[in-house]
This record gives structure tokens, sequence and C-alpha cells, in this order.
């Protein structure tokens, strides 16, 4: 296993009281890069960031932590933040900065330090000296999330990173999974929230059932589907029928359906010389959401919109 | 380059400050001190009514016996009973001296002192200690009143009074076996008493880790033994500064009391058979062992349970358990090596008590040097036993249950 990789895992397995809960995991996390394990709840993120990062042994398979085969030789360059949130309530926001990193091999007196100033530049200088317990969940998560990075960690693992968070906390996080990565800091992270993937993420593992559905670039997922046609016509049939694809279907007066394999020229010509009499015409690229359905099922998509709705009523 | 011993410190710290800085830490050392300072108030009280003082025998001629009485009782009209040692009457044997030494030493009395001789030659036996003491000096008023008193009758010539001539004993009411037994007893019950006291609060230590979910970030960063073996430093030093406390504040209370004790009062002569420096270096070594023995089976126990309740139901059968070990390390005082005796030395959760008994009954010094590192290895095996089982039942972990460590590797690089 090479070092361009962070993270490495063939073949996890892993079962709970007899039931799989992870089934033949292998991911390759490409050094500075941010990648994300998108699936719903209950798929195996957790389970399988937590083999990863050596808390719970696989039944089966290898992985490797920055070139490390035991995960724990590698922890002073590991923050992470788990996603049932820790902290000791009667401490102090300075203290428990320095103590997470204190864990992680920070002397005590830099971690104080380096806590000091991240308090400051995030706007929450306020806070050093009050004790969690006086915190919002919010607040106390972004603590412990200054918590993960203070060592200033080469791999900062997530889970569920933007669970729990309001809109304000959400950008702020995704700013500084940003700003990290463009340091040269690999980051990882699972979700449930297909935006996030999307709109942070150069690399993904799609999980569902336990499996990994999909691995590679966020661009290879989407293009596993033909961009998406949306048009309306003035005519209502006539020969320029014939150049729809089988699949087509008509709602509320706009056909959609997959752009053709031959490629948009030759559907717009047929469409005009056909007589169709072109209103509207879209040619849009599939989302990842669009990926996620094709890839991990209807039922999976429809869980992981259950789970985002469920998340933002608990954030609201 | 990161050892399990600085990841350990680094939980101990937190665990340590978060324990003393919390206010019910207040409540924690006041509490025995509470109960100490009734314990003293009571001795006090019930010595201050007490009617007895110390016992010399005489064993003299009727006419000595009856002169010293006289003069007892002279001395006394003007003062307080208490304010001399009272007398008992011996008939003399053939060999006097041999008499008053056989009573010294006779562990059913309770004399302090014998007399014997005359007035003329007046002989005291006893230990060297109650020269300057009490019953030295006031034995001394009592014979010179009895020789003054024979003078002003015409019963004696108007010369020099004789001095009293001292015959010294190794001790006094009781035989060094007892002695002996008596601090053995105490160094046990010391170690029990303060192991019960301490060890008991490891049980619930990680229901705060669990309870927060601290556990997940705390695994993820460092060895499960490290948490194990930071947490049980943590509260060793907390219970480490509650004894220092206590044991000032006793050894204060003791010095006051004896301000406060009755003319009388005579301070035991007792001693270890090992010698003090030692026996206390052994009792703060041996309390430490106990401690982490017991403390890391407790912290094992207490990481299996899932709940506050379970908690509280594992407080009794663990409190049984200690007693149980306690009575065995029993055993070892003052009876002969049987199986019993064996199994109270080799069993490690009773090794300590035993050993520390057995330093006040005997001077060698090797068994200890063979009983600390068997404790010491005990203590890193229930870390391991202890830790392996919370990663398998609790964090659900599976793999391979691994006690020995591999010799040679670091945790972290």
């Amino acid at each position: 296993m090479s070092s361009a990789f962070a993270i490495e895992a063939k073949g996890l397995f892993k079962s709970f009281d007899g039931k799989e809960a992870v089934s033949g995991i292998d991911i390759a996390v490409p050094t500075g890069t941010i990648y994300g394990i998108l699936g719903p709840n209950g798929a195996g993120k957790t389970t399988t960031i937590r083999m990863l990062l050596g808390i719970i042994e696989p039944d089966r398979g290898a992985r490797t932590l920055l070139g490390h085969e035991r995960p724990l030789e590698a922890a002073r360059e590991v923050g992470y933040l788990p996603e049932e949130r820790g902290l000791y309530p009667s401490m102090h926001c300075r203290e428990a900065i320095a103590f997470m990193g204190a864990l992680r091999g920070l002397p005590l007196d830099v971690g104080r330090k380096r806590a000091d100033i991240l308090l400051q530049q995030n706007g929450l200088g306020d806070y050093t000296h009050k004790p969690i317990k006086s915190l919002s969940k919010g607040m106390a998560q972004t603590i412990q999330l200054f918590g993960t990075i203070v060592h200033q960690p080469k791999l900062i693992v997530l889970d569920e990173p933007f669970s729990g968070l309001d809109a304000i906390n959400q950008g702020r996080l995704e700013q500084m999974i940003r700003d990290e990565a463009a340091s040269g800091t690999t980051v990882i992270f699972s979700t449930h929230v297909i935006h996030h993937a999307e709109r942070l993420c150069e690399r993904i593992a799609i999980i569902a059932g336990g499996q990994v559905r999909f691995e590679g670039e966020v661009a290879t997922a989407r293009d596993r589907l033909r961009p998406q046609v949306r048009l309306r016509t003035r005519a209502a049939d006539g020969p320029w029928r014939a150049a729809l694809p089988a699949g087509a279907a008509l709602r509320d007066g706009l056909w959609q359906f997959e752009l053709p394999g031959t490629g948009v020229e030759p559907l717009v010509k047929a469409l005009v010389d056909g007589g169709a009499g072109i209103e509207e015409l879209a040619i849009e690229r599939p989302g990842l959401h669009d990926a996620f359905v094709q890839i991990a099922g209807e039922a999976a998509a429809r869980q992981i919109e259950e789970d985002r709705r469920a998340d933002l009523e608990a954030a609201a | 380059m990161r050892s399990i011993w600085e990841a350990s410190l680094v939980i101990a710290r937190r665990d340590f400050w978060a324990t003393v800085k919390a206010r019910s830490f207040i409540f924690f050392m006041i509490t025995p001190l509470l109960v100490v300072g009734f314990a003293i108030l009571t001795a006090v009280v019930q010595s201050s009514n007490r009617d007895e003082g110390p016992k010399v025998a005489i064993v003299t001629d009727a006419e000595t016996r009856d002169a010293l009485i006289e003069a007892r009782a002279r001395l006394v009209a003007g003062t307080d009973e208490r304010e001399f040692p009272r007398l008992e009457r011996v008939d003399p044997a053939q060999d006097v001296r041999s008499q008053a030494r056989a009573l010294i030493g006779d562990d059913e009395s309770d004399l302090s002192a014998v007399f014997s001789g005359t007035l003329d030659r007046p002989v005291l036996s006893g230990p060297e200690r109650i020269d300057n003491a009490f019953v030295g000096k006031r034995m001394t008023l009592i014979i010179e009143e009895a020789q003054r008193n024979r003078v002003l009758a015409g019963a004696a010539p108007g010369s020099q009074p004789a001095a009293v001539e001292r015959d010294v004993t190794a001790g006094a009411a009781g035989n060094l076996r007892e002695v002996r037994t008596g601090v053995a007893r105490f160094g046990q019950f010391i170690v029990f008493f303060m192991t019960l006291l301490l060890a008991t609060m490891l049980l619930s230590n990680l229901i705060e880790e669990k309870s927060n979910k601290v556990i997940e970030v705390l695994a993820a960063s460092v060895p499960l033994d490290a948490i194990f073996f930071g947490k049980l430093l943590a509260m060793l030093g907390v219970s480490l500064i509650g004894i220092a406390l206590w044991g000032g504040m006793a050894a204060l209370a003791a010095a006051f009391s004896v301000q406060l004790m009755p003319a009388g009062f005579e301070l035991p002569d007792i001693s270890p058979a090992i010698g003090w420096p030692i026996y206390v270096l052994l009792l703060a070594v041996y309390f430490t062992t106990n401690y982490m023995i017991l403390g890391s089976l407790f912290l094992g126990i207490g990481g299996q349970a899932t709940s506050v309740r379970e908690m509280q139901n594992l407080n009794m059968p663990v409190t049984f358990l200690q007693m149980g070990f306690f009575v065995l390390a029993l055993t070892v005082v003052g009876g002969n090596l049987g199986l019993w005796q064996w199994a109270a030395f080799i069993i490690p959760f009773s090794s300590p008590m035993a050993m520390i008994a057995e330093a006040g009954q005997s001077a060698t010094l090797w068994p200890h040097l063979l009983a600390i590192p068997w404790q010491a290895f005990w203590v890193f095996l229930l870390i391991r036993i202890s830790a392996a089982m919370f990663r398998k039942t609790v964090l659900k972990s599976g793999g391979e249950i691994r006690i020995m460590p591999r010799f040679g590797r670091k945790t972290q690089s």
C-alpha cells in the first residue's frame, strides 16, 4: 500500500451479534483530498470509520491509516470528530480543546495557546473560560471540532459533522473543511446529506446495506447517468415524436428523457425537421442525488431524504 | 514517539483535576475527618470518665508496704486519686527480683512497674521510659514521702533518704508478640479500610466517559490500557491527597489528645518487627498495590455496567468481595503458616493485606521483595484484562484479545 493514500481499506467485514454491519468495504482515500462517505443512517458509515481508526477491530480485512497497519500508531497525526459528540461538561472550552490535543501528543501549553487562537479567529474568544455545559449544542460541537484540529493533523476524520448544525454553522464548517484541505490536510467525512458531499468532495464512497456501491470521483458518479432533457413543444404530435427515445415521459406538458447517445445536435435537427415547434429545451447534467438514486436504489434514496429531514428538524 | 505511560498521564491529569476541583471533593475530604473527630471525642470523654490509672505492684514486707500505701493516701488527700498510680499488694516470693520481672512481663497483668526492696533500699522494676514519665516520678514521690514520714516518726535516722534503685526491664504489661500482633492487625485494617473507602469509587469511574460519549474520542486517541491506567493513577493521587490530609489531621489530633489525656496516661510501647521506617514505607507500598489491584478489578467490572442502576447493584457484592479477602488476610496474624496463610499471601486480592501483617510480625525483608513485584504484575494483568473486556463487550470490537503486549513496539509514531 502506497503513501499516495491516507487511508486504504480492503475487504473489511464486521458483524454485531451475528448481524453483518458491513460486508467487504473497499475504499482508498488519496492524500490531500476531501473524501465523502455517503449513505443513509444504518448503512455502515460509522462502523467503517471506527474500523479505519482502530476503535473497533474488523472481523476480516485489512486497513492502513497514514501507512500504519495499527491505526493507533498514527493517532498523533489524526483528528477525529465522532458522530456522538463527547466532551467533559465541566471542562472549560480552552481546556477541552487543549486536552483533546494532549490526547494526540500536543503539549498542554501549546494546546492552550492554539485554543486561544482558534477561539479568537472564530469570534468565540468570550467563551475561552466558559464550561462546556453552558454552551449550546452547536457551540459545543464547534469546540469539539477545534479539539479535532488543534494538533494540526495530517488526516481529519469527521463522522456526520453537519448533523445538528444550523445553516450558519454548516457554512462555517464547510469553509473550515476547505481551508484544511487547502493546507494539504486529508479530510474524510461521512454524511447522509448529498449536497454536502457534492459541494465539498473530490471523491466519494456511496455505502448502502453495508457495502460500497460506488467509490471514485464525484464527476464519475454523475457521469454514470446520461444528461436529462426537458422539452416543451407547440405540436402535440407529428413526425418529431420519432426522435424521442423509448423511455421519454410526458409530465405536465413537459417531455423528460435521457439525452440519446447520438448527442444534442441530431436530436435538435430531428425535432425541428419533424415540426415539433420547440418552446423550451433544457439539457441538464445529472446531480449527485440522481447518481445516488441510480447507484444505491430508490429505497436508500428515500431513507437518506428522511434522514435529512430528521436532521433539519433536530437542528431547528 | 509516545508511550502508554505518557498517554496515561494525560488521562490521569484530567481525571485528577476534575475530581479535586469538583465541589463535592470537599465532602469527600471532610467526611472521614468527621468520623475520626467523633471517635477522638468519644475516646477523650471515656478517658476523662475513667477512674483507673496506672498500677504498680508492691512486692515487699508488710511494714514497707503499709508505709507506701499510707504515704500515697496522704499525697492523694491533697490532690486527686488519679494523680498517683494505684498500688497493688503482692506477697514476696523467694527471689523477689525475678518475681518482679515475671510480674511485669505477664500478659495478663496491667502493671506499669513493680516496687521491691525496702525504704532503705527501694527498687523499682519497669521499662526505661517510666523514669521521666508519670509512674516513675510519682512513685519516687510516694517513696520519698514514706521515707520522710518514717524519719519524722523517729523510726529511722534523719540522714539522706535512700535513692530509688532502678531495675530496667524490656517492657511492661504484655509481651512483644501481642504488641506485634496488634501492629499487624492495625496495618491490615488501615490498608483494608482505606481501600474500601477509596477503591470502590473506581466502579463508577468510566460512567462519565460512557454517558458523555467521550470514550469514543479517548479510544480513538490512546490505547485503552492507558485510559484504564490513567484513571487508576488519578484516583490513587486523589486518595493519597486524602490520606495525607487525614493522616496529618490524625497525627495532630493524636498529639493534641495526648495533652488532653489524664495525668496517668502512658503511651504504649509498640513497634513493628520490621521497624517503623520500613513499616511505614511498606504500608504506603501495600496500600498502593492493594488499591491498584482492587481498583483495576473494579474499573473493569464498572466498565461493563451500562447504567448507574447497574453500578449501584454492583456496589454491595464488590464490598463483600473486599471483606472476604480481608478475612482471608486476617488468617496470617498470629497463626502458623498453613494452607490459608499461603493462600492469603499468594492470592493477589489479599496479598497486600497479608504482607503488611507480615511486616508487623517478622523482621525478614526478602518476602516483601518477592511480594511487591508479584502484586505489580497482577496490576498490569488486571488492567490488560479489563481493557480487553471493555473493548470486546462495550466497544463491541472483534479481533483477538491480547493480554500480553507486543514488546518493543511503541503505541504511536
